[in-house]
């Protein structure tokens, strides 16, 4: 287990190096970004000259990579050409709203995808599976920003329940939890329906059933929890990309996290803040792959982690 | 006679289609004794299993009971609700299955499985139902039972694992073990060891069993008594000795002509022409009469059962002479 943790790690270094690579070289392909800086005014030769040199935009790529590769390895990310402020920081600031948006959103999948799937599949073929798979197909469909909007339009215009944007305690939390989770929820419902499915007609059930337990018993304890084995793959999976994929929520509530923050970057083509910020999400993903990996040891027990023991 | 414990009386299952209701088992009577063993015998198809997955109420959601009774003693368990029939499940009547493989659930411990069945049952503590889940895994001859407690299913061979499953559905002493081809999907060599482990709990526990299996060898081996089904209707019913020494049903005839024998060289051994016939194509009258090298006119009518002596029926019109029951 321990071998297989560091072997995962030293895979990450790579991956890390392979990443850097990419963005380092392709952001730089974009545009300058001191002549965005500049855009307002009728800058002097001398100045742009200033900036550029300044930034360590003068050096060849080759030199500027190796500047940026050597501040990586001590950790430092650099900082923004725009604000001045360490990357890491920055990062710092955001990465807290966006897992907590992440979690939150997951947490409302869960809640919704759950009971519908585990519904539709032991009630299938009735007007209660029907119901689950149109909610299924619903929340498959439906584009996230115009659900953020409805919601928006509702609950904190209408209603005023809760606030329409920022990041304001628990209760700003609560629309682009629903409306990241609701999309999520979506397919969530049909995995875990069509896992079901597949349990619910294997021996083992038939054995759970024959020794008179209650029913409810046999699906939640015997299929349900053999079913969350495919289902916490994908909620991993999906935590990764939710890391980095709300840009959207964030954007439609205001939400200052990562996402966002990335997307203003490329726009200002603040090179540090991207490569800073795409670099600790990759990382992060791959964290959380590794722990979902090792949770198959500890949801199925056939599952040795590392080809270990035995 | 001492009074049977389990009647299965004019049992009717099918399933629900557009076009009527298409019957699986047709209009079965059996019975079984305290302490026997009773075989089913039939090919696969023949509805020997849904007649068992019929009294555990344990059929899939699109197989309905139609009508008939199945007395267990004097209560009536179609006529129970739900939650009643459950509670028979696994306490009165337990059930094994054909696939030891995959009949125990991957992701709990042996200890956990036979314990959950244990506590469902019986009122024990977490403490007490261990010790009776270990003492169980002793009795049906598991080496190094304490450990195995601990184990998950994956970690045991298919014998062993048939062996768990005989200690988990006998921890609650059931009267009638259902054995749904308990040895088909095992070597050969572990075959014979898990009959005798069966063989020898019965008499242990005073247990009735009803073995459903396709294995005349087996049947030999276990039996009191047997009942011979063909397309969801019970052909033959028979005192074992009987059933070898006597066929009566041309159908019985042509299974045992299709066994093969020590003493004769043939090249070929003999089959039965032809098929079952698919539930949706039953043919009239006798169900066999296509395939029978004895049908004639008469076959076109359905023969009632003729009870043919002491010891066995047949529904047969070869047998009218008989007595009719």
């Amino acid at each position: 287990m321990i071998q297989y943790i560091i072997r995962r790690l030293i895979h990450t270094v790579f991956v890390v190096l392979a990443i850097s690579l990419i963005v380092f070289f392709s952001i730089r392909l974009t545009g300058d970004p001191v002549a965005i800086m500049f855009q307002a005014g009728e800058p002097t030769k001398e100045a742009i000259e200033e900036v550029r040199e300044n930034l360590g935009l003068n050096e060849p790529l080759i030199v500027q990579y190796g500047i940026f590769m050597k501040q990586l390895i001590t950790f430092d990310l650099g900082e923004s050409f725009r604000s001045g402020l360490p990357v890491s920081t920055m990062i710092a600031e955001r990465m807290g709203p966006t897992v907590l948006l992440a979690l939150g959103g997951i947490l409302v999948a869960i809640l919704i995808a759950f009971p519908v799937g585990i519904l539709s599949a032991v009630k299938r073929g009735t007007a209660v599976d029907f119901f689950g798979r149109i909610f299924s197909l619903l929340g498959i469909s439906f584009p996230n920003f115009w659900l953020g909007i409805m919601l928006i339009i509702v609950f904190a215009v209408q209603l005023q329940w809760f606030p329409a944007s920022g990041y304001d305690g628990w209760k700003s939390l609560v629309l682009p939890s629903i409306a990241l989770g609701m999309i999520l929820s979506g397919i969530l419902a049909r995995l875990v329906r069509s896992s079901m499915l597949e349990i619910l007609n294997q021996q083992y059930i038939s054995t759970a059933k024959s020794k008179g337990i209650k029913d409810w018993v046999v699906i939640i304890r015997h299929a349900f929890r053999n079913a969350l084995i495919p289902t916490t793959t994908f909620l991993g999976i999906q935590f990764g990309s939710l890391l980095g994929g709300t840009v959207i929520i964030e954007q439609v509530f205001s939400w200052p996290g990562v996402g966002r923050m990335i997307i203003d970057a490329i726009n200002q083509r603040d090179y540090p803040v991207i490569q800073g910020g795409v670099i600790v999400l990759a990382m992060l993903m791959i964290l959380v792959n590794l722990i979902v990996d090792l949770s198959y040891s500890f949801l199925d027990p056939r599952i040795k982690v590392g080809g270990s023991d035995k | 006679m001492e009074e049977p414990i389990l009647k299965v009386e004019n049992l009717e299952v099918g399933v629900k289609k557009d076009t009527g209701f298409m019957n699986i088992v047709n209009n079965i009577s059996f019975f079984l004794k305290k302490g026997e063993t009773l075989g089913i015998v039939g090919e696969s198809g023949c509805g020997k299993s849904m007649t068992s997955l019929s009294i555990m109420d344990l059929t899939p959601a699109s197989v309905s009971l139609k009508s008939g009774k199945i007395l267990l003693k004097d209560k009536d368990l179609t006529a129970m609700r739900k939650n009643e029939r459950r509670k028979v499940r696994g306490k009165e009547i337990a059930m094994i299955f054909q696939e030891p493989m995959t009949s125990l659930n991957p992701v709990y411990t042996i200890g956990y499985q036979i314990v959950e069945m244990i506590r469902n049952h019986q009122n024990m503590t977490k403490k007490q139902a261990y010790q009776h889940a270990l003492n169980m895994l002793q009795l049906v001859g598991i080496p190094r039972a304490d450990e195995i407690l601990h184990e998950y299913p994956h970690q045991l061979s298919g014998g062993m694992r048939q062996r768990v499953m005989i200690a988990m559905v006998l921890s609650c002493s059931p009267e009638i073990l259902i054995a749904d081809e308990p040895t088909t999907a095992l070597d050969v060599t572990i075959q014979a060891q898990i009959l005798e482990l069966m063989k020898s709990l019965q008499e242990e526990m005073n247990m009735s069993i009803i073995l459903i299996t396709h294995d005349l060898g087996v049947v030999a081996e276990m039996c009191d008594r047997v009942v011979v089904m063909y397309a969801g209707e019970i052909v033959e019913e028979s005192e074992v000795h009987e059933l070898f020494e006597n066929p009566k049903h041309p159908y019985t005839k042509g299974l045992l002509e299709s066994l093969p024998d020590v003493d004769e060289d043939r090249e070929y051994l003999s089959s039965i022409k032809g098929t079952v016939p698919s539930p949706s194509e039953m043919p009239e009258g006798c169900r066999f009469a296509p395939r029978c090298a004895f049908a004639s006119e008469k076959c076109q009518e359905d023969p009632p059962v003729f009870r043919v002596n002491q010891k066995s029926s047949c529904k047969c019109w070869l047998f009218e002479d008989s007595t009719a029951e």
